[in-house]
């Protein structure tokens, strides 16, 4: 680190996030690391692919999308690879935050009204650590959808395979999961782009405000910061 | 292949049907009257030529059937069985290939816009210039039917002579037909046919005779004579065929239940934000460094 020149205008913070989190940098606290941003976004990016080469399948609604790829049998070939990919990352991304996912007794209540209190603006935040039960729901629904969609999405791969009763129910498992994982994203992105600002920095520059971390995660914020 | 001056009735994932029933066009229907079948093949052989479907090799199967199933390069089959019927033995034998249901479950089950389509007369036909190869369709159809070519990746299977219906000939299993067994016209008079053939079988001692032409699917425009209708599966046709549950719920329930369920999630999420606001919402506090909060 010391070989890099600092001049006027040096991003300390964003240099700092490529290899460390949960440090103080000035008015700033590093939230994810460069290699947890890849992780995330690599699994955003093979998602919002498998997307637009997916929906047109799935409905012809949707059938002027696969134009942007091309055609429908272009999606049919592309949209089992970019699966595979996404379930790659979706994998990685489970196992990078496992450590970090562990639900406290107090969290598991956010699998039902706490989340509306939250979105109420009723919950009170004060035990909220570096994610609170929300994000952790999410993280381990995410995970379940990716895992149905991979089960599923082999056998859909190769649909003459496999025998009928699998085939059927690897449709419904497909569309079950993709439901389940396509409605939790929803809020995931409106929460984390639109609803709650400088929260969508922590993923680009790995950056929040001190401000940011007291109010919506005041545990971690006095880890951090060491006060108490 | 897409007939370009039939009426199409259906067609594969279009979103607001067809908008056929301009012209009125009766449905038409194979006969097969399995008790007058000698196994002779010659159906076979005419398929393969006038669709021009390069010969495949024998597959034994331990009868004299020429493959297990049918397949993408060969669209009629004969099927041979053997059972032992009250101390007597039934060689049974049925040409088996597309049933043309009037509810296609392959039909139902395709992805692709206009790469099944029904025409006006009943025939499902596959337009293979939009098959995209995925195998819905195969998951669709209860009669185990539709197959994917290997070198091309599309589902190809029976149109029942299309090209030759269109122009008013008979398909050319029936043409080539030795025995009479095969008959082709309006489904009301093979039908008819059908019921007086089993009158006669009946008659005959086959007091269990019926003409398969299951409801589940909504009849087909491919209409059988089972001596031994009591038995469907002697015959390796199913007992009850409808389009699979698992298919029909995909379509009908998951799709729009899953399509609203985003939707309402979409709509949730801004309306929480015009009534709510930001969440943790922190004041940006004086814009210039001069101005003072007041």
């Amino acid at each position: 680190m010391s070989k890099v020149v600092r001049q006027i205008g040096f991003d300390e913070g964003a240099f700092v996030a490529r290899e460390k989190e949960n440090v103080v940098v000035g008015n700033e606290i590093i939230r994810h690391r460069l290699s947890s941003r890849v992780i995330h976004w690599s699994v955003g990016v093979s998602f919002f692919a498998c997307l637009i080469t997916g929906l047109p399948v799935w409905t012809p609604v949707f059938g002027w999308m696969a134009t942007l790829v091309g055609g429908l049998s272009v999606c049919r070939i592309v949209h089992a690879w970019f699966g595979l990919a996404f379930a790659l990352a979706a994998l990685v991304m489970s196992v990078h935050w496992w450590s970090e996912m562990e639900m406290t007794k107090e969290e598991r209540g956010w699998v039902g009204p706490k989340l509306l209190e939250y979105l109420r603006d009723a919950a009170n935040h004060d035990k909220i650590g570096k994610y609170n039960g929300g994000q952790k729901v999410y993280f381990y629904t995410s995970g379940l959808g990716a895992l149905g969609l991979l089960v599923s999405g082999i056998v859909m791969w190769y649909p003459t395979s496999f025998p009928q009763w699998i085939r059927e129910l690897s449709i419904l498992l497909h569309n079950v999961s993709f439901i389940l994982f396509a409605v939790s994203l929803v809020f995931h992105i409106y929460l984390a782009a639109v609803a709650e600002p400088g929260t969508l920095n922590s993923m680009t520059r790995g950056t929040v405000s001190k401000a940011w971390a007291r109010i919506h995660h005041p545990k971690w914020y006095r880890e951090v910061t060491g006060q108490k | 292949m897409s007939v370009q001056s039939l009426e199409i009735r259906r067609s594969s994932a279009s979103v607001w049907g067809s908008p056929s029933g301009m012209r009125s066009v009766p449905t038409v229907a194979k006969y097969i009257d399995t008790s007058t079948c000698i196994g002779c093949k010659a159906c076979e052989v005419a398929c393969q030529e006038w669709n021009d479907l390069p010969p495949l090799s024998t597959r034994q199967v331990g009868t004299y059937q020429t493959m297990p199933t049918l397949d993408a390069g060969f669209w009629n089959l004969i099927r041979f069985d053997e059972r032992e019927v009250e101390g007597g033995l039934m060689w049974l034998m049925r040409k088996d290939q597309c049933m043309h249901c009037a509810e296609p479950g392959c039909l139902e089950a395709c992805p692709a816009p206009g790469a099944i389509v029904q025409y006006a007369n009943g025939i499902v036909d596959v337009n293979q210039d939009n098959c995209i190869g995925c195998g819905y369709c195969e998951t669709g159809c209860p009669f185990d039917v539709p197959k994917f070519h290997a070198k091309t990746g599309k589902m190809a299977k029976c149109t029942l002579c299309v090209d030759r219906s269109s122009v008013g000939l008979e398909p050319a299993c029936v043409k080539a037909c030795p025995t009479g067994c095969l008959h082709f016209g309006s489904k009301e008079d093979m039908v008819a046919l059908g019921s007086l053939r089993v009158d006669q079988l009946k008659k005959g001692g086959f007091t269990t005779a019926a003409l398969y032409d299951p409801q589940g699917v909504g009849g087909t425009s491919v209409v059988t004579v089972l001596a031994h209708a009591d038995h469907p599966e002697w015959y390796g046709l199913p007992r009850d065929p409808h389009v699979p549950l698992g298919v029909k719920f995909w379509k009908k329930w998951l799709r729009p239940i899953g399509f609203l369920a985003i939707a309402a999630a979409v709509v949730g999420a801004f309306g929480h934000h015009l009534y709510h606001g930001n969440k943790g919402y922190i004041d940006p506090g004086p814009v210039d460094p001069g101005e003072t909060k007041g």
